[in-house]
């Protein structure tokens, strides 16, 4: 097994927060390239909105809540003893962002897609996630990243952590 | 006020017997307000309501205050006017309560995507001069297709042989319709039973009602694509099933002792979605579909698509029984 280069998937959520830690508890005393801590964005529904300044005003104040976790994410690695110089974090823009212009985005169809297709680009050995722990009903209904991630996955390792 | 909206009505109704006479409104906010003999004008259009309209559940009648049955004064017709009202209200599907919005935008949206396309109902919106988004929707004149098909006089068999075929036909041309706002990156929002209605004149299946949007991420069709296989599990078995139901149908013991947790639906736990337990005749391709819904089943559905080849497929074999 290698360990060069490292995705973390991030939702900002406890979950995510955990998978953080435990690849830093792992490769704290292990020699790494690149971990990536990847937020893939996702806009709130446009259509809970009555109108399209109160959506943007929404979009604003989520990023600038997930950029301050994906901060936090990064130095909770940074101390447990990660050198910072192999640690950065991402905020991957949906295509629909009101605030960014890029030629590469998401399109918000699958966010467990779009972390594989980083992945797959940025050339990452692992892929690190972490799981909710969905029923299948739900799993039906609402979809599971982490389960998508699994199923998807090619040429590489996923660690799902609970 | 009155007095204008009596030279309106005899403008456009000479024959009218309205004996009352109420105001004319072009700031709908306060759609409770709004009554019958009340004029709704939006731009240079007159709408005289008739009446709230009324949604029937469980045997209650519950009144739908920001829907308004209206006669567009300038062609006479009689059409549907939904008032823009933000609500928020949980939806029940099985074990899940789902916080589900009112978005008037989104279905003034897809009423723009649809416009001709009779797979759809049809309609327009306009604001009010308050900003309000007001959808002037025309009257399906039909029933909704599970009544269509529960009242259809004739035993399981017949009907799945005689009937069944035509009506799955019309159904993939349905699902195909909702296909088609997948791709344009737009859900439906509440397919359901009662948001498929036949037309009476042309037999033809329309959905109606697109104002309902959620917070879905990972599987945005997730709920269009349970509502479809349910809708198909009920047209299958023209009916649906539950150990209470059929036991009321008077279904064999035999068959009842057969059914096990896998038979039943992963979302809606006391419904039986392998209805060929109950009907043998029922053929694998077709019966393989409704087990996609199934608590047994590990592989489910992602797209329309997906089940529309199988649909397809089955549809082909059941025509060659």
């Amino acid at each position: 097994m290698t360990l060069n280069k490292i995705l973390v998937a991030f939702d900002g959520s406890e979950n995510s927060f955990n998978a953080v830690e435990y690849v830093g508890n792992i490769m704290k005393n292990y020699p790494i390239s690149l971990i990536l801590i990847l937020y893939v964005e996702r806009l709130p529904d446009k259509d809970l909105y009555r109108d399209d300044e109160t959506w943007v005003s929404q979009c604003k104040k989520n990023e600038i809540e997930m950029t301050e976790k994906l901060s936090l994410a990064k130095q909770t690695l940074i101390k447990q003893g990660v050198s910072a110089d192999v640690v950065t974090y991402q905020y991957f823009a949906s295509c629909k962002s009101p605030f960014h212009d890029t030629d590469i985005c998401t399109t918000g169809r699958s966010i467990g897609m779009d972390i594989l297709r980083i992945r797959e680009e940025g050339n990452y050995d692992t892929v690190v996630i972490g799981r909710r722990g969905v029923t299948k009903a739900e799993e039906f209904l609402f979809g599971s990243v982490s389960t998508k991630v699994v199923q998807s996955a090619a040429d590489c390792t996923v660690w799902v952590v609970n | 006020m009155t007095s204008d909206v009596k030279k309106l009505i005899h403008k456009y109704m000479p024959d009218s017997p309205m004996s009352r006479f109420g105001k004319i409104f072009t700031d709908t906010t306060e759609f409770m307000n709004i009554d019958y003999s009340d004029v709704i004008k939006l731009g240079n259009e007159h709408f005289l309501v008739l009446k709230n309209e009324q949604e029937r559940r469980f045997g209650l009648v519950d009144p739908k205050y920001w829907v308004k049955r209206v006669k567009h004064l300038e062609s006479g017709r009689t059409q549907i006017l939904k008032l823009a009202f933000y609500e928020t209200f949980p939806m029940h599907i099985g074990p899940f309560e789902i916080k589900c919005y009112r978005s008037p935008r989104k279905e003034d949206r897809i009423l723009k995507l649809v416009k001709g396309d009779m797979r759809f109902m049809q309609g327009y919106s306009n604001d009010d001069i308050a900003g309000n988004n007001v959808r002037v929707l025309d009257i399906i004149r039909g029933k909704r297709l599970d009544v269509v098909v529960h009242d259809i006089p004739v035993d399981h068999k017949t009907y799945f042989y005689e009937y069944f075929p035509d009506i799955l036909e019309k159904f993939i041309g349905a699902c195909e319709a909702i296909n088609f706002l997948h791709r344009h990156d737009e859900k439906h929002g509440d397919v359901r039973r009662d948001h498929l209605w036949v037309e009476s004149e042309t037999g033809a299946y329309r959905w109606i009602d697109f104002d309902y949007a959620f917070e879905l991420y990972e599987n945005p069709f997730g709920l269009d694509i349970f509502g479809l296989g349910s809708i198909l599990v009920y047209l299958v078995g023209k009916a649906n099933f539950t150990m209470q139901t059929l036991l009321e149908l008077g279904t064999e013991s035999s068959i009842l002792n057969t059914l096990n947790s896998g038979d039943y639906s992963v979302v809606i736990g006391n419904r039986v979605v392998n209805v060929k337990k109950i009907y043998n005749y029922i053929p694998n391709s077709l019966n393989n579909i409704l087990m996609h819904l199934s608590s047994s089943s590990s592989v489910f559905y992602e797209s329309v698509d997906e089940m529309l080849v199988d649909m397809n497929k089955s549809l082909k074999e059941i025509r060659s029984l």
